[in-house]
């Protein structure tokens, strides 16, 4: 089939003005900052809604091309995972697909449509006292639910009593066309049906014996496209106090999160190193700098919050029991000057972020970042020290109620600087194999790590994930290329 | 059926001598089960609680031997069906070409780790096993419903997942980690981090990319149906208060020391529609070990260990809408600011605590409250009862389908097959601080009356079916191929996707999906759209 | 047990294994708590409490019959009743009474006892006692220097065990009621109490014991009959009551010389410093539970709801005897009690009771090892207990564990506190074994 008579058919669904084969928009779908070699697609088209989703992927089955979902719209993107790896792609753009479908506070949670980005969300959310577990100040132009999907790690490790949290319920095309819903979504009956009897679609597991979800979720759009979710949400605290800990010991913070976290203490619970804080903090690259020499090497920032009348009793008791622990850790936070202060650390844990903050003190930024256990983390922050020569920035947040760790580390260097930019590219998969040799988890295998990390992993995995693909998507129309799908 | 005396010694060889038997005797005691009448009566069968009887059961003793198993069923077409402790009927075999695996062997606490909070536990290990060895860290575990004495990895991996203290360790479903699944050809899987070539650990359950949890199970587990799960990683929470557990006197009137730090509300709100707002403002508060709605009876068997005791508590049975709420904290402080949460809900919603001035329970109550022993408490009526529901969703449909379910339970009271609480028998728990709830009703019945069989056999089936007719949500025991015919339909087709999962892992038909879903054609239906 | 109880009850086995372990609330390890010898020698389901419940209704149902396989499992069991204690915490079955029945059907049917138990029914029926050895031999125990008194109204009965194999405990018993004063007589005539045929399900054969011993106990003019063993104790006590009347009080030696030891009548006053643990016989603990006399009715409160009014006793071991030995172990100067997990009505049995001491030898040997190694955890360097059979078959175990714990009667303690000499004592043990 042609490629004019792909978008003559695409046309047909979504009407000329959501369907572009302008060059200078497939640029910008052509590339992103990973080291991923891309094609560019043939088209890119905007669907409005589900129903022309399902006949996009029926489409796709039918006249043999290949799907690459994405929802963040103009980007910028980073991994590798939303730009054609292969030939006769078409970009389906979700990002006009943007209702917020509901808010239900009572039930805390909230149904999205994938356009629908946190700088949207976050101010609607705080209007009804309601906020989300989010990851460490999202981009504001970041679809939500794609980070859901995605599994990027949140801050507050409490709240996340699963893995796939916060993500519940989906509506999802799968490979073949078919649209499904997940969860309680299931049904019986329609959604308004199902609203009737009162269920909110927050029970994320089933339908009955199996959780496709699951198999949706960290699938980089190659299981299923996702058309709307429903998210958990937390109740927004009225009062929130942060407190930030300072150390050259990264063991000794880590020993105190253990604690904190073990008793359910506090909510927002994260450790950075001076470099990725001050990032964070300041926009330009000098205050950065300077920020970052005035932090200890090691900054464990936690938040206490309290809703209602007793917010503030709250507060008292968690204060006292995490004294005790400071005392019997012998740590004395009190002794360390305060340097930040506590309504840019909540902007920051709270707020979408207007610009990437990874960007801000060198322009380019490449991200390693996998899943390790409590003890190994010294190691790992180790091995990335001695290989790298650059500024590196380093992200520890404990998730899953504390029994694994994401272990990010930005190596920040200046992208118009061909020596240094030559030399991170040459390096990135070599550190990142040593990682994984190491032991390190990369449980989010985008791009080039996707094949070592399978090789790195038991063929019975592999193995399942392709017969699982092959259910849900047997003519692989869906994102071609990524995880182990491509031979 | 036998199995013939060559494949004996392959099996035996295996195992071990001792370690495997056909005989009659030993295979029709793995035929028995609790509640198998009722399936059998669904099936047109006589409702007796015996499922076929299996060709043998055979003891293995570790993962490597499991798979051997596996691996002969394969050469000689012979369905597996795997149980632990192996409490009721998804642990009995669909036809008598089906061997048991019983794991009774594999009974290690592989690992306790404390400082990522979690455990790797085989399959024999029970809860209460568990429980008292994590104590000792000052971490607690996720205990099913069911009790103490079944086994975690069951619950987590294959059979359903809620509890009494699910407000505060959730659903078995979603506390698993790494996982080692030994699949229906053979073939060893562990998930996640525990599959990694260098440096395998059990901190992750997911990955590399799409979570494999996905196919292990959903709301509810394959029941064997999937392959046979031989070690699991679990999360483990704080343990509530002071881990000392005091007993002293006799069964079955044990006196508990009751742990300073720990107190029990009951409180009667009157009707579902407060209930479904007091539960709420309870569970944001994010304060409760445990929070449950039970009816009135429900409340007075918690409190008893027999039926006259029970009777004796009629005054708490009358409550309209009793909200059971559990407190317990580790520091002086926390519990302070706890019990102020909880006289603040009590003052703004006019909620009188009985217990302390109406009722005071033995302090036993709350040893059995620790150790997750309260479900059992519901064979005290008649000696059998079995939960229909099972609805999984916001409080309200809970309550919504509590409400549903009266009248249809009533017409079977009338029949007298099912014994009288007045329609309402309800068990109701929040799960992860109220993020969302499930119900069940508990119905006892008489397992020596065949007509009380027969009757509530009957009265699961309509129960079953109004999840259907009234949008409820599909009921717990939507399983086997019958069931997901029924659902299925009315449910996006997700039955043709669960039978193709079976074919793609399971073409051989091995595992044994009488209680999951067997290969072959389904009713594919119209689901209605929006 | 009636007809329709049993035939009821064999119905509403739950499956839930709570019979394999001890009562929930009381595991304190993972390693001790399990309840069941023949869960954790066999391993199969079939094998516990509830496993044997099923066969019983598989068995009514006619679904399996007769057969050596159904004899072997449902006769490799110690009837210690520690399922019943478990299931009992919430139920209302009666897992022992069931397996009791279930044998002796079995027996009717003539698919049982052992071999070895038949043997020694029959020595019994010969000889007065299962050891084959000379009813003439019962009373050679006795050391000339003790003082009977043949009008005294205590009776001492000794057992079959004391008299022809433990003959320590028998002697040590004696000796202690001498030092305190008490001149006791002995039965002339005594025959076996009838417990390993009871346990052994020959029910008509039991009767006939029992009968003849009680005929000549209520003959002679006594008030109490104390014993020894733990078994005959327990058969006495609870199986007899079931069958027949008696007008006399039973004790075991350790409810008496608590007693004596309380009014000052016993004063022990040299000092034992060791370390002791004390294992719970089965027959003075949690099955020496007197059945309790219910004139009550069982009233159908609603359609399927039954209530016994007025409200019927559940025995789950509450009443047996457990603060006796503890009160004398802890009046001995010295001496430092140290508790094992599973102790007083959870207290995990031997191996030796119900037969399968004589017929399945291993099993009891391999359960003994496991009670060893539960007392070896504690840091004691004794243990100690009450009952013959308890004693045979834990020293068995001690010898092939190769075990550095020793074994004590308690009888044994109470003679060194008294600052009695043992050594004559231990050699009668050594002895006889």
């Amino acid at each position: 089939m042609s490629i004019n008579s792909i978008i003559e058919n695409l046309i047909k669904i979504c009407s000329v003005k959501h369907v572009s084969n302008d060059a200078s928009v497939l640029k910008t779908y052509s590339s992103d900052m990973s080291y991923v070699e891309a094609k560019a697609p043939i088209c890119v088209i905007w669907p409005s809604n589900a129903k022309k989703v399902e006949k996009i992927v029926k489409l796709a089955n039918d006249l043999n091309f290949s799907i690459i979902p994405i929802s963040s719209g103009a980007g910028p993107r980073l991994h590798g995972d939303t730009i054609p790896q292969k030939d006769n792609c078409v970009v389906v753009d979700l990002s006009k697909m943007k209702k917020i479908i509901k808010i239900d506070k009572k039930n805390r949670i909230m149904m999205i449509e994938p356009g629908v980005t946190f700088s949207e969300i976050i101010p609607t959310l705080e209007k009804k006292d309601l906020k989300m577990n989010i990851p460490l100040h999202p981009r504001g132009s970041k679809s939500v639910l794609a980070s859901a999907l995605e599994r990027e790690p949140v801050t507050i490790p409490k709240y996340m009593w699963d893995s796939s949290d916060p993500l519940l319920c989906t509506e999802v095309i799968f490979g073949t066309g078919d649209l499904f819903r997940t969860g309680t979504a299931g049904g019986p009956g329609t959604i308004k049906q199902q609203e009737k009897a009162g269920i909110a679609q927050v029970n994320p597991m089933g339908p009955t014996q199996f959780s496709p979800y699951r198999i949706i979720q960290g699938a980089q759009g190659s299981m299923g496209v996702v058309t709307w979710a429903t998210i958990k949400l937390e109740m927004k605290p009225t009062i929130q106090k942060v407190y930030h800990i300072q150390s050259d010991k990264l063991q000794e913070l880590l020993d105190f999160q253990h604690d904190l976290m073990k008793y359910r203490l506090c909510d927002e619970l994260l450790i950075l190193n001076n470099l990725n804080l001050a990032c964070l903090l300041k926009q330009t690259t000098q205050e950065i700098n300077d920020l970052a020499k005035e932090l200890k090497k090691w900054n464990l920032i936690y938040v206490l919050g309290g809703r209602g009348k007793l917010a503030n009793d709250k507060l008292e008791y968690l204060v006292g029991d995490i004294n005790d622990i400071l005392e019997e850790q012998g740590l004395d936070p009190s002794k360390d000057k305060q340097i930040i202060n506590d309504t840019d650390v909540l902007r920051i844990l709270t707020q979408p972020d207007t610009n990437s903050w990874r960007m801000r003190l060198k322009g380019g930024h490449q991200d390693i970042f996998f899943l390790s256990n409590f003890e190994r983390i010294p190691e790992f922050v180790s091995i990335m020290e001695n290989q790298n020569s650059y500024d590196l920035g380093v992200y520890l947040q404990a998730l899953n109620l504390g029994t694994s760790h994401h272990c990010e580390f930005n190596i920040y260097y200046d992208p118009n600087n061909v020596e240094e930019s030559k030399h991170v590219k040459e390096n990135f998969l070599k550190v990142c194999t040593e990682l994984m040799d190491a032991g390190a988890f990369f449980n989010r295998p985008y791009g080039p790590w996707a094949k070592e990390a399978y090789e790195r992993h038991s063929a019975s995995t592999q193995s399942a994930l392709k017969k699982v693909k092959k259910i849900f998507d047997p003519n692989n129309v869906l994102n071609p290329g990524v995880l182990c799908f491509d031979d | 059926m036998v199995l013939e005396k060559e494949i004996f010694k392959e099996f035996e060889n295996v195992v071990g001598v001792g370690n495997i038997d056909d005989g009659e005797v030993i295979t029709d005691a793995y035929a028995y089960n609790w509640c198998m009448e009722f399936f059998n009566y669904m099936d047109g069968k006589e409702p007796l609680p015996y499922s076929p009887r299996p060709k043998a059961v055979i003891l293995p003793s570790s993962t490597e031997e499991v798979q051997k198993i596996v691996k002969l069923c394969n050469n000689y077409g012979i369905q597996v069906k795997a149980q632990s402790t192996g409490l009721g009927p998804w642990n009995c075999v669909s036809t008598d070409n089906s061997i048991v695996v019983d794991l009774r062997r594999m009974n290690k606490i592989v690992k306790i780790d404390e400082k990522n909070l979690y455990c790797v536990v085989e399959p024999y290990v029970s809860g209460a096993q568990l429980q008292v060895e994590i104590m000792k860290y000052g971490l607690n575990c996720h205990m099913p419903g069911a009790g103490p004495q079944v086994s975690p990895l069951a619950s987590a991996t294959s059979m359903n997942g809620p509890g009494f203290t699910s407000p505060s360790t959730g659903h078995s479903s979603r506390n698993v980690l790494g996982v080692e699944w030994v699949l229906p050809d053979g073939e060893i899987m562990r998930l996640g981090s525990w599959g990694m070539k260098n440096n395998p650990d059990w901190f992750v359950g997911d990955g590399p990319g799409p979570s494999l949890r996905g196919i292990m199970r959903g709301w509810a587990g394959a029941k064997s149906g999937i392959g046979i799960f031989t070690r699991v990683a679990v999360k483990l929470f704080p343990y509530p208060c002071s881990t000392d557990f005091e007993l002293s006197g006799h069964s079955p009137d044990y006196d508990f020391k009751i742990p300073d730090f720990m107190r029990l509300y009951v409180m009667d709100c009157k009707n579902f529609k407060r209930l479904d707002e007091i539960m709420l403002q309870v569970e944001k508060e994010e304060i409760s070990f445990m929070c449950s709605y039970l009816s009135g009876l429900a409340v007075m068997a918690i409190f008893a260990n027999n039926f006259e005791q029970m009777m004796e508590l009629m005054a708490v049975g009358s409550m309209k809408a009793p909200l059971v709420v559990i407190i317990a904290a580790r520091t002086k402080r926390e519990f302070e600011y706890k019990q102020k949460v909880m006289d603040y809900l009590l003052e703004k919603n006019k909620l009188e605590n009985i217990i302390g001035t109406k009722y005071t329970p033995y302090p036993v109550f709350f040893a059995e409250a620790l150790r997750s022993n309260l479900g059992l408490h519901g064979f005290i009526a008649t000696g059998g009862f079995q939960s229909t529901l099972g609805q999984c969703d916001t409080a309200k449909v809970c309550l919504n389908t509590a409400a549903s379910n009266v009248p249809v339970k009533k017409i079977f009271i009338k029949k007298e097959s099912v014994a009288n609480d007045f329609g309402e028998g309800i068990w109701m728990t929040s799960y992860e601080s109220g993020h969302y709830f499930h119900v069940e009703s508990p119905t006892m019945f008489d397992q020596s009356n065949k007509h009380s069989v027969e009757g509530t056999a009957q009265y699961f089936e309509r129960s079953n079916e109004m999840g259907l007719v009234k949008h409820l949500g599909a009921p717990f025991f939507a399983e086997g191929d019958r069931m997901h015919d029924m659902f299925g339909p009315h449910m996006h087709n997700y039955h043709l996707w669960l039978r193709k999962i079976k074919e793609a892992f399971d073409p051989n038909n091995i595992a044994d999906g009488g209680f999951y879903i067997t290969a072959g054609k389904g009713k594919k239906g119209v689901s209605k759209g929006e | 047990m009636d007809k329709e109880e049993y035939e009821r009850m064999i119905q509403k086995c739950l499956r839930c294994s709570i019979c394999k372990w001890v009562p929930q609330i009381q595991v304190k390890s993972q390693k001790y708590a399990t309840i069941c010898p023949a869960m954790d020698m066999y391993n199969f389901h079939t094998y516990s409490g509830g496993g044997k419940i099923i066969l019983a209704l598989s068995y009514q149902l006619g679904r399996i019959g007769p057969s050596d396989e159904l004899r072997d499992i449902v006769f490799k069991c110690t009837e210690c009743g520690g399922c019943a204690v478990s299931c009992k915490f919430l139920n209302t079955l009666e897992p022992l009474e069931i397996m009791m029945e279930f044998r002796e059907r079995l027996v009717k049917d003539g698919c049982g006892p052992m071999p070895a138990q038949q043997k020694y029914i029959e020595a019994v029926k010969q000889v007065n006692n299962p050891y084959n050895e000379p009813h003439a031999d019962r009373t050679e125990w006795l050391p000339k220097d003790i003082q009977t008194d043949p009008n005294s109204k205590i009776l001492f009965y000794v057992g079959c065990t004391a008299s022809y194999r433990r003959q320590e405990m028998a002697i040590a018993t004696a000796r202690i009621m001498n030092a305190a004063g008490i001149r006791f007589r002995l039965l002339e005539d005594e025959t076996c109490c009838g417990s390993p045929i009871l346990r052994t399900g020959v029910k008509d054969a039991f009767l006939e014991s029992m009968n003849k011993n009680l005929d000549a106990i209520e003959a002679l003019d006594v008030d109490t009959v104390v014993f020894t063993c733990a078994g005959c104790y327990d058969t006495f006590k609870v199986d007899y009551s079931l069958h027949r009347k008696y007008n006399f009080e039973v004790k075991h030696s350790v409810e008496l010389f608590d007693e004596l030891i309380q009014n000052g009548k016993l004063k022990l006053t040299t000092e034992v410093p060791l370390t002791v643990t004390y294992h719970d016989p089965c027959h003075l603990g949690r099955n020496a539970e007197r059945y309790e006399e219910w004139d009550g009715d069982e009233v159908e409160l609603m359609p399927l709801v039954k209530i016994n009014i007025p409200k019927k006793q559940k025995r789950c071991g509450a009443e047996g005897v457990y603060d006796a030995p503890r009160n004398i172990l802890k009046s001995i100067p010295g001496l430092k009690l140290i508790e094992m997990e599973r102790i007083m009505e959870y207290s995990y049995c031997c191996g030796a009771g119900a037969g399968v001491k004589s017929a399945f030898p291993e099993f009891a040997l391999q359960t003994a090892q496991i009670r060893l190694e539960e007392a070896e955890d504690t840091g004691a360097e004794i243990i100690v207990s009450a009952c013959p059979f308890c004693s045979t078959n834990l020293q068995d175990g001690i010898k092939e564990k190769g075990s550095k714990l020793q074994f004590y009667d308690i009888n044994e303690l109470i003679m060194m506190a008294l600052g009695m000499d043992i050594k004559k004592v231990k050699e009668k043990a050594a002895e006889v074994a």
